[in-house]
């Protein structure tokens, strides 16, 4: 599938579930406080949920570009963190196409893609970059 | 106002000791947890740039704190992840890790008072010595103390 300028990107939706924050404690090896213990978050007055991980927040902008471009492949990110993501939230990933440019056999896509929180808007946003067989 | 420098860590070395392998056990799992579906023929989930330089280099998160006289308890926060891919990661493959912290800037704002902007890029070195990816991270090491 490919997209024209100004094409959506289809949205990603997910409910961020706390239990998935504990394997990416694991997985990061980052045993932070903030993304297990409710009491730890409240304590330091920074909400009364679960933070979930940033790059948990990333995966969920790449799913989005994989499943708009299958078949093709990430080359670039360049993501700013501009709020948390709650345990329990659903946020959705999406973006728009900005740039469509062919080099050699490869079709280049840029987008500025974002994630959104319920009432808080973009909690990360930033360009990406795809590529795909162009013929 | 005038704050003290924070430390000179800028070119402070982040290469890992041990190759990194992504576990394509532990990459079925990950993306179970992000409702992706595993790639069939060993591509891991991207998001492992961030996953297999973070842990694969040289220090902890609370050592590259400390680097930077910073405590982990206090509260480091991402501000940008950046990353090029030179090639599509796998699993099972050994991945060496290499970086660097690039600087450390001590800044104030209304939001969030004094704060150290700490810049670190990692690199993901393949089985072939080919460079598999550049990542640069941006952290926030909020400094109440001298608020």
């Amino acid at each position: 599938m490919t997209l024209p300028v100004g094409a959506a990107i289809p949205p990603f939706v997910i409910e961020v579930n706390p239990a998935a924050m504990q394997t990416w404690a694991v997985f990061l090896k980052d045993p932070n406080p903030i993304h297990l213990d409710a009491d730890i978050v409240r304590a330091k007055g920074l909400g009364d949920r679960v933070i979930n991980q940033g790059p948990a927040n990333v995966a969920y902008i790449i799913n989005a570009l994989t499943a708009a471009f299958p078949g093709g492949t990430v080359k670039s990110l360049a993501m700013r963190f501009l709020d948390n993501v709650y345990g329990g939230e659903t946020v959705e990933a999406g973006g728009t196409v900005t740039a469509v440019a062919i080099e050699g056999d490869l079709r280049i896509t840029t987008c500025d893609m974002w994630l959104k929180a319920p009432d808080r808007g973009a909690v990360i946003s930033g360009p990406a970059v795809v590529t795909q067989p162009a013929f | 106002m005038s704050f003290p420098p924070p430390p000179d860590v800028a070119g402070t070395s982040l290469d890992g000791t041990e190759p990194y392998v992504i576990d394509a056990d532990e990459n079925r799992r990950l993306c179970a947890s992000v409702n992706a579906v595993p790639d069939p023929d060993g591509k891991a989930h991207p998001i492992y740039y961030y996953i297999a330089t973070q842990v694969g280099m040289g220090k902890t998160v609370a050592g590259l704190c400390a680097a930077c006289d910073f405590d982990v308890d206090d509260g480091p926060m991402m501000g940008s992840s950046q990353v090029e891919f030179a090639s599509t990661l796998r699993t099972g493959l050994p991945y060496r890790v290499t970086g660097e912290i690039v600087s450390l800037n001590r800044k104030s704002s209304r939001k969030l008072g004094v704060m150290d902007v700490l810049a670190y890029r990692l690199r993901l070195i393949d089985p072939g010595g080919s460079t598999a990816l550049e990542t640069t991270n941006i952290w926030v090491l909020p400094r109440r103390e001298l608020a």
